[in-house]
């Protein structure tokens, strides 16, 4: 009982991390209607970015969290002006291989810049754990947990309750029509560019927090994409669940599938392919997720 | 200027446009047929690479750039492709002459499924499945027995009726040939009915649905020929390199695949052909770099596989941004400023 308490508590917690990726796309993609898929290798980033400053620069855990944070605000702002501001109304082909291009220019910068080699960020929590009941739990999973809570309620109030939001909203559902209501959408996308890239470096940052840096976590990415499409890419409710889902199910995948051999076919790390199976399913059975309305398309 | 203009659709359609085209194409094969003589290994084995990739891009181009259907899983079926003509000739005994096509063929079955959710997936939604089943495959090939996983399986040398292909010159002789049969068959595709289909459904579905184009078997049709060059290009290049690992077709070769046809141009026969031969290149004009680069800064050469990877990365994005018809674009833009000049519209 207590072990099964464990698998859901830690898929819990590498759940929220896949949501607060989730949460990253779902916020560029509601606001511009561009699927990033560059979004893992900014989590990389972040990750390396902290554990530059963190580490090799000596400079304390905090400040080098919010440092990172801000660089990696001020890369998805570059970004945007750089990139995407030129790409709005292209055919969604153009954009989606503009991110994927953007994606291995990221990752070979981050092996140019850090090398391939596995690092590890020492922060407060490390090698410290919590007991509940018998139930071990690292603290830094706890953090995790936590933080990604308090983010997920800001964006859902901030979405829903602020002036910015609900602009952010607008422009997704009609850029032409919002800015002839005032609304500046440049600024609006830039600002949700940098905002879904600073969510993206949170989440790189917990999960060096949960494992290690290195230049293949970006791989993160595609599976919160999964969780994406699992709660439905519209609804910043649906990525949360999604992504939590996602974490659980990995979990469950890992600790009774991992063994298992059908034949001479050997599970072996299921773990990383369980959630592109849910993807698929997802995509067969119903495209537009759990949240997600579907699309009435107009001729 | 009169010959210019085509004034019957009988000249539009026309395979080789006009008496230069046939020209310079047999100077091409004239001087694609003398090339081993002149050439040696090294550069041959890279033209041998390209033609390989001339195959596979055909087939992605006939999908993305025609159809409009896009795939971030195009390598996927270049490794089942590969996979299942080593399986065929290793373990059934099947010779390659059979095994070529029944590789395709098993690439394009499986194309045939992927290509059912694309009835009711558009853009972004068959962007992510395609790549969601590109990693499933990696993982199945990783992990089935059978594929002998991380170690990688040998593949038996390509053999036609009794002769054993043994040298890159034998092997460019096939290469080209086939790779000129693929082409030679998209050129011809793209005329025809099924070709304007496609086109017809890249540029709105919904029209193309109400003039009587039915869309689930033209994109389904679409799915299992682009999947085939797929997995001829992968039987080749099993059988070319006699030695497969599930690790060579990753993500990384579907993103190739994808910068060869942006590069070259979508929708263009021309355009797959020049963008698989520059892709293809491109590597081996870094490492030729590094290594002359090498003696004044060493650290350089263990950045060689970031720099292939980005580099691609830069050209999609760039060539999107700037020339998104890609060089063919730059080809016609060039072309028409000459047969015009000195008039400019």
């Amino acid at each position: 009982m207590e072990k099964m308490i464990e698998i859901w508590l830690n898929g819990l917690c590498t759940g929220s991390i896949y949501a607060l990726l989730a949460l990253g796309f779902v916020l560029i993609y509601k606001s511009t209607g561009i699927l990033n898929f560059a979004q893992g290798e900014m989590a990389m980033a972040g990750a390396f970015l902290c554990y530059t400053f963190a580490m090799l620069l000596d400079m304390p855990y905090v400040v080098a969290f919010l440092i990172a944070l801000a660089i990696g605000a001020l890369l998805g702002a570059f970004l945007d002006a750089l990139f995407f501001r030129k790409m709005v109304g292209e055919p969604i082909f153009s954009t989606i291989m503009v991110t994927v291009g953007l994606a291995s220019i990221l990752s070979c910068v981050g092996g140019i810049l850090w090398g391939h080699d596995v690092h590890a960020i020492r922060s407060p929590f490390t090698h410290r754990t919590a007991s509940l009941g018998g139930i071990v739990l690292s603290q830094g999973a706890l953090y995790t947990i936590g933080a990604s809570l308090v983010l997920i309620v800001i964006f859902v109030l901030f979405f829903n309750r602020s002036l910015l939001g609900i602009a952010m909203k607008g422009t997704a559902e009609d850029p032409h029509t919002s800015g002839l209501l005032g609304i500046p959408v440049k600024r609006i996308h830039m600002l949700s560019w940098a905002i879904g890239s600073a969510v993206a470096v949170v989440a790189g940052i917990f999960l060096a927090e949960q494992s290690f840096v290195r230049l293949s976590m970006s791989h993160t990415g595609i599976k919160a994409m999964a969780a994406a499409i699992l709660g439905g890419m519209e609804s910043i409710g649906g990525a949360i669940l999604g992504g939590i889902l996602i974490g659980i199910v990995e979990g469950l995948a890992a600790n009774y599938l991992s063994g298992m051999e059908i034949g001479d076919f050997q599970f072996g790390d299921v773990k990383d392919v369980a959630a592109f199976g849910i993807m698929i399913l997802v995509l067969m059975v119903r495209p537009q997720g759990i949240f997600g309305k579907r699309k009435v398309e107009r001729v | 200027m009169a010959e210019h203009f085509k004034i019957s659709y009988r000249q539009d359609m026309a395979l080789f446009q006009n008496l230069w085209v046939r020209i310079w194409l047999g100077i091409l094969i004239l001087l694609l047929l003398m090339a081993p003589w002149f050439l040696s290994r090294y550069p041959l084995s890279i033209l041998n690479e390209m033609g390989i990739a001339v195959i596979g891009a055909l087939g992605l181009n006939l999908l993305t750039g025609y159809t409009g259907q896009i795939s971030l899983g195009h390598g996927a079926f270049v490794a089942i492709g590969g996979y299942s003509s080593a399986l065929l000739t290793a373990k059934g005994g099947i010779p390659f002459l059979i095994s070529l096509p029944l590789s395709g063929l098993m690439a394009a079955g499986l194309g045939l499924i992927v290509g059912v959710p694309s009835l009711r997936l558009k853009g972004l939604y068959l962007a992510l499945g395609t790549l969601a089943f590109g990693f499933i495959v990696e993982y199945v090939l990783f992990h089935w027995g059978l594929t002998q996983g991380d170690m990688g399986m040998a593949v038996k040398k390509a053999q036609v009726l009794g002769f054993t292909f043994k040298t890159e010159k034998a092997y460019f002789y096939l290469i080209v040939s086939l790779a000129s049969l693929a082409a030679l068959g998209a050129k011809n595709l793209a005329r025809t009915k099924i070709g304007r289909s496609f086109v017809a459904i890249r540029d709105r579905d919904i029209a193309a649905e109400a003039m009587g184009i039915p869309l689930a078997r033209y994109k389904i049709m679409a799915f299992g020929i682009s999947s085939f060059y797929a997995g001829v290009a992968g039987c080749l290049l099993a059988h070319y390199q006699k030695w497969i690992v599930p690790g060579a077709f990753d993500l990384s070769l579907s993103i190739a695949y994808i910068a060869m046809i942006i590069l070259g141009g979508l929708g263009t026969i021309l355009g797959s052909i020049l963008g698989a031969i520059l892709i293809t290149g491109i590597p081996h004009g870094i490492l030729f770099l590094t290594d002359v680069l090498k003696a004044g800064y060493p650290a350089l050469s263990g950045l060689v596989v970031d720099f292939k990877l980005g580099i691609f990365g830069l050209i999609i994005v760039l060539t999107l941004l700037l020339e998104p018809r890609g060089l063919y674009g730059i080809y016609s833009r060039i072309k028409i400023y000459w047969k015009t000049w000195p008039y400019r519209y």
